[in-house]
Parts: C-alpha cells; sequence; structure tokens
C-alpha cells in the first residue's frame, strides 16, 4: 500500500482524500438540516409552493420573513426551551457523578454478588422504554412526583448504559495509579475524585453529552409525565405543530432549527477538549 | 502484545516500590473497601435503578401472563400470550424484519461512525466545523426526524424526489415502496446516529497512548498496519459498548414506523417494538404488549451476551 520507508510521500493525496470524505459526510448530514433551517425563514403561503418541480427557489426562499420565529414568541416555546435546557443540565451534572460512582464500584472493588448485580444493571439499560412506561408511570404517580421537575428528572438519573460506558474506561486504568493514594492513606472517595476523575476526562465529557442528548431530545416519557403546560419540554411543544387539523409548517421549522442549535451547545464546548496532546499527557 | 506502560509522573513511585509485584499480579488485589464505602459509590445509582427500572420491569414480566377479558378484567393466562403470537405468521414476519433491520444497519451505523471518528481524530484544520455538522443531526428527537425525513422523500412535494426527477433514476417510492422502505427506514437512523457513535468511538481513540504508534512509526509501520494492529485491538473496549448500545436501539426501533409507514407497506417495516406499542394502545391488549417487551428483552440480551463474548478483551488489557 504506502511506501513505508519514505513516510509522508503520500500525505498530500491522504489529506486530500480525509478532506473530501470529510465535506461529503458534511454535506450529508448538514443539508436536511439547511433545508429546514431555510424553509423556516418562508412566509406560509410559499411553503411548499416550489416543491413539487425543481428549481433555485425549491431550496432557497424567494421572500425571507423571520415572521415563524416571532410567533414562536406568543407560543409556550421559549419557556418549554428553558424547561429542557433545566431538566438536560440538572440531569447531567447529578448523573455524571452518581453513574461514575457506581462504575467506579464495579470496575475497582471486588465484593460479593459484582457480577450478578452488574447484570442487573445492564439489564435496565436493555429494556424496552416503551415496555416499562405504563408501570413507571404508575409508580412515579404512587410517589407523588407525576407532573414535576422531578418527574422528568429523578428517574432518569441513572442510567445502566452510562455505568456500563463508565465502567469500561475505569476498568483500563492501570491500578498503580490508584496504590499511590492508598499509600499516601487517601480515602477511595478522594482517590475517585481527584485521581479517577480526571485521568477519564473523555469519558466523562462523553457520558456528560449522552445524558444531555438523551434527556434534551426525549419525547415520550416528558409528554406522559409531565402534562402541564408551563412543565412542557422543547420536543413536546415542537410537535404541538403538527396534529389532526394540519400543520404548522413555519412554527414546526423554525422551533426545529432552535432546538437544534441549542442541543449542540453542550458538544460544540467539550469537543473543542477533544485534541490528541492534552489527551496523551494524562495526569498533571 | 504489546503490554500497556504506566505513562503518568504519579505511578512512578509507586511502581519503583512494587515494580516486581507490579510487573506480576496487581499489587494490593484484592480491592475490598469498608462496607460503607461500598455503599457510598453504589447506593445512589442501583437504589434509583432498582425502584425506576427492575420495579417496573417486574411489573412488565408478571403482566405478561396475564389476559384481559372484554369486560376489562385481568386474569392470570400462563403462557397464553406468547402461545398466541408464537402461532401468528405475522409475528414471524416482524422478527424477522427486525432482525434483518438490525443485521444490515448495526455493522453500517458503527462503520461510518468508526470513519467519521478516524477522519476528525487526527490533528487538522476545521475539524471543529466537521464535528459538530457530524453530530448536529443527534440533535433532533427521533420523532422530528422522521416527520423531517417523510417530508423529504415524499413522492410529491418532496425534496429528494424533486431533484430525482431531473435524473435518469425517476422519482422513488422509498416508505411507500415496499422493497424500498425499510433501506429508508436504515437511511434515516443512520444519518441521525452514526455522529452520536462517533463521540463514544472519539474518545476511545483518544485513550490509546501515543507512545505506541511512536514506537510503531519507528518500526516503519504504515498507516494501515497502525490501525490494524494498534488502534483496533485497542478499541476493543469501546467497540463492544457502542455494538451493545447501538444493537439495544436498533431492536427497540419504532417511532419513525409509527409516524410514517405504521408498519407498512405490506408488513415490510413492521418492527417487534411497534407491533408491542401497537398491541398496547391501538389495541389496549396490554398482557400481548407485554409478552412482547419481554421477547424484545430477551433478544436483547441474547444478542448483547454473543456480542460480549466476541469482544471479550484479552488478558492484561
Amino acid at each position: 500500500m504506502s511506501d513505508t520507508t519514505r513516510p509522508g510521500s503520500n500525505r498530500p493525496i491522504l489529506h486530500f482524500g480525509r478532506y473530501t470524505l470529510m465535506w461529503a459526510l458534511a454535506v450529508l448530514a448538514l443539508a436536511p438540516l439547511l433545508w429546514m433551517f431555510l424553509s423556516s425563514l418562508r412566509p406560509t403561503q410559499e411553503m411548499f409552493a416550489h416543491a413539487s418541480s425543481f428549481s433555485w427557489h425549491t431550496i432557497w426562499p424567494e421572500t425571507f420573513t423571520f415572521q415563524n420565529y416571532t410567533a414562536l414568541l406568543e407560543t409556550g416555546f421559549p419557556r418549554a426551551i428553558g424547561n429542557s435546557l433545566f431538566i438536560a443540565v440538572v440531569t447531567m451534572v447529578v448523573g455524571v457523578f452518581v453513574n461514575a460512582a457506581a462504575a467506579f464500584a464495579f470496575a475497582t472493588f471486588d465484593f460479593r454478588f459484582r457480577g450478578p448485580l452488574f447484570l442487573l444493571v445492564l439489564l435496565t439499560a436493555m429494556m424496552p422504554f416503551e415496555a416499562i412506561v405504563l408501570p413507571l408511570y404508575m409508580l412515579v404517580n404512587a410517589l407523588g412526583m407525576i407532573d414535576s421537575y422531578s418527574a422528568l428528572i429523578v428517574p432518569e438519573l441513572a442510567n445502566g448504559f452510562v455505568i456500563l460506558m463508565f465502567r469500561q474506561f475505569f476498568a483500563a486504568i492501570p491500578r498503580e495509579l490508584y496504590e499511590a493514594g492508598r499509600i499516601d492513606g487517601a480515602s477511595w472517595l478522594r482517590i475517585f475524585l481527584t485521581i479517577a476523575l480526571p485521568v477519564s476526562w473523555p469519558v466523562i465529557l462523553t457520558g456528560s453529552i449522552m445524558i444531555f442528548i438523551t434527556q434534551f431530545e426525549a419525547f415520550f416519557w416528558p409528554l406522559v409525565a409531565a402534562p402541564s403546560a408551563e412543565l412542557t419540554v422543547a420536543q413536546v411543544e415542537i410537535a404541538k405543530n403538527i396534529s389532526l387539523e394540519g400543520a404548522n409548517w413555519g412554527q414546526l421549522f423554525s422551533s426545529m432549527s432552535i432546538v437544534c442549535v441549542v442541543a449542540a451547545l453542550p458538544f460544540l464546548v467539550f469537543q473543542r477538549f477533544y485534541i490528541r496532546n492534552v489527551a496523551s499527557s494524562g495526569i498533571k | 502484545m504489546m503490554t500497556k506502560k504506566p505513562d503518568t509522573p504519579v505511578a512512578i513511585p509507586a511502581a519503583n516500590r512494587f515494580s516486581r509485584a507490579a510487573r506480576k499480579k496487581p499489587i494490593l488485589d484484592p480491592q475490598r473497601p469498608s462496607w460503607a464505602t461500598l455503599l457510598m459509590f453504589l447506593l445512589p445509582a442501583v437504589a434509583l435503578l432498582i425502584v425506576f427500572r427492575l420495579t417496573p420491569i417486574g411489573i412488565s414480566i408478571g403482566g405478561s401472563f396475564t389476559s384481559q377479558s372484554l369486560l376489562g378484567e385481568t386474569a392470570f393466562d400462563g403462557l397464553g400470550n406468547y402461545k398466541e403470537l408464537f402461532s401468528d405468521p405475522s409475528f414471524w414476519n416482524s422478527v424477522y424484519v427486525t432482525l434483518l433491520f438490525n443485521v444490515i444497519i448495526n455493522p453500517l451505523q458503527i462503520f461510518v461512525a468508526f470513519i467519521m471518528a478516524l477522519l476528525v481524530f487526527a490533528p487538522g484544520r476545521f475539524l471543529t466545523f466537521f464535528r459538530v455538522s457530524f453530530f448536529l443531526p443527534m440533535t433532533m428527537s427521533t420523532a422530528l426526524v422522521a416527520v423531517m425525513w417523510n417530508l423529504l422523500f415524499d413522492p410529491n412535494l418532496g425534496l429528494v424526489n424533486s431533484i430525482l426527477a431531473h435524473t435518469s433514476m425517476g422519482r422513488q417510492g422509498f416508505f411507500f415502496d415496499e422493497d424500498q422502505a425499510l433501506g429508508s427506514m436504515i437511511w434515516i437512523s443512520t444519518w441521525k446516529g452514526a455522529g452520536y457513535y462517533m463521540i463514544f468511538l472519539l474518545a476511545g481513540l483518544f485513550r490509546i497512548s501515543e507512545e505506541l504508534y511512536e514506537a510503531a512509526h519507528v518500526d516503519g509501520a504504515s498507516s494501515w498496519q497502525q490501525l490494524r494492529f494498534i488502534t483496533l485491538p485497542q478499541m476493543k473496549r469501546t467497540f463492544l459498548f457502542v455494538f451493545v448500545a447501538d444493537t439495544t436501539v436498533n431492536l427497540l426501533f419504532f417511532a419513525p414506523v409509527f409516524i410514517i409507514t405504521r408498519g407498512g407497506p405490506n408488513g415490510a417495516t413492521d418492527t417487534l417494538m411497534y407491533r408491542a406499542y401497537e398491541s398496547s394502545f391501538t389495541f389496549v391488549d396490554w398482557g400481548r404488549a407485554l409478552s412482547l417487551s419481554c421477547i424484545l428483552l430477551a433478544l436483547v440480551a441474547i444478542v448483547a451476551c454473543a456480542q460480549m463474548l466476541f469482544f471479550k478483551p484479552g488478558e492484561g488489557e
């Protein structure tokens, strides 16, 4: 394949191939979203006027308007975005600690019933959520939590998948790292917070994004568990634009565009830490 | 196999003191903390999972052995729901559709995700742009992704078809075509999901010690050899996680089927999870719905176990 005696001889080709592929994938990923965003800038009467026969205006709006965005201010959408952010951020911050602590115990400690207990954790990750919605609803109702923020946050804090992911990473940490701390007389809590968590930053960030996104894109559970208008989350609020009487496409597109940008924010911030030289230096 | 060297300053004093022991076995094994410590770490997560996940699962499994009469009374029915399911040909069609869907989509999605991760891993320009571009589709809920692609693939109003009409392919049926419906489902969920799994694979790539690559470089290994003998073996744990997570999501594939095709055309997209949903909310047959869920749970568990055996990390990893 490549000429190994002269490394770098095929660099320009590799570089060109890499960027061509990245652009192709980026276009595939972004094109539908761009279409959605451009459609959100169309006035209602123009929405599908150019749809059936392809022309420049099938993609590019004839007239630009922000009416679909300003109209959102009159609806429950701003409040819903705030609700979604609040729920997702609280779940993310608390959830990372709860799940990482359990994963650390599974990866590091030796205790009775560790295997069976971990199997139970895996089981919880695999159960079809739709199948437990009704029993879960009855349970949350019995606990007096229905129609409150805690109904949307507390059941989602512990996440079998996040525990599995964290455990996979903690298990790969060399034990010697902890031994240094043990010899200095540090408690396990201290070792967890000052040694295990800092070396695991890629997985902590990934886990945070995972919890945030899971909560932010949740639809079914918020729909049944928090019916009040003041607790409505963004995804449910967006879906209100489609009803049996017809769809408000303009506001559907504008609210979807906003949600896309807001939900991508944590990833936008966290991905900056995915840099090679930071990763390889380990603990500082 | 190359052994992992502790490359951190903290590890050095301990490694010196116990160097001989450290090389043989874990030093102070096994790690047995006090009960209080153990509870502090485990209790919050485990208690939450028992209350909000295992208890409902228990109720579900129990419910799968019951059936309701026309008057709405629930009675124990033993394996009645299961017997009824197994003798229904459309149930076996759903099993076939679900398995076919998974056999194609899981390798495809993870292959694309891994390509994405490799592309945005090495240093380069505009990486923030590409990473965010790949990730953006994930920020939409599955339901809204389905709504959007249903519009894009619409036979008359859809953008994709108005472009295809100008090519030799002509307009396509997509979700309305029995042969294309499942493929279109695979397309939309790969579009949404690939960037999500990219972030896990990207995090996994960052875990690999750079020294391994430097050593390989000194030995004159080609990029392909580095990928084959360093990257892939070192990514086993990550791949295991990603495969299990992806399979679980896709075995339970449901929302787009509900929104776009309702299992059609002619059963081409009739996944098991859609069937369970239909049983519970359309036919209000909870016993049947819960037994379908239990079958799905068993299926997921079997597949996950198989994947764990396949990706079992070797000794010393």
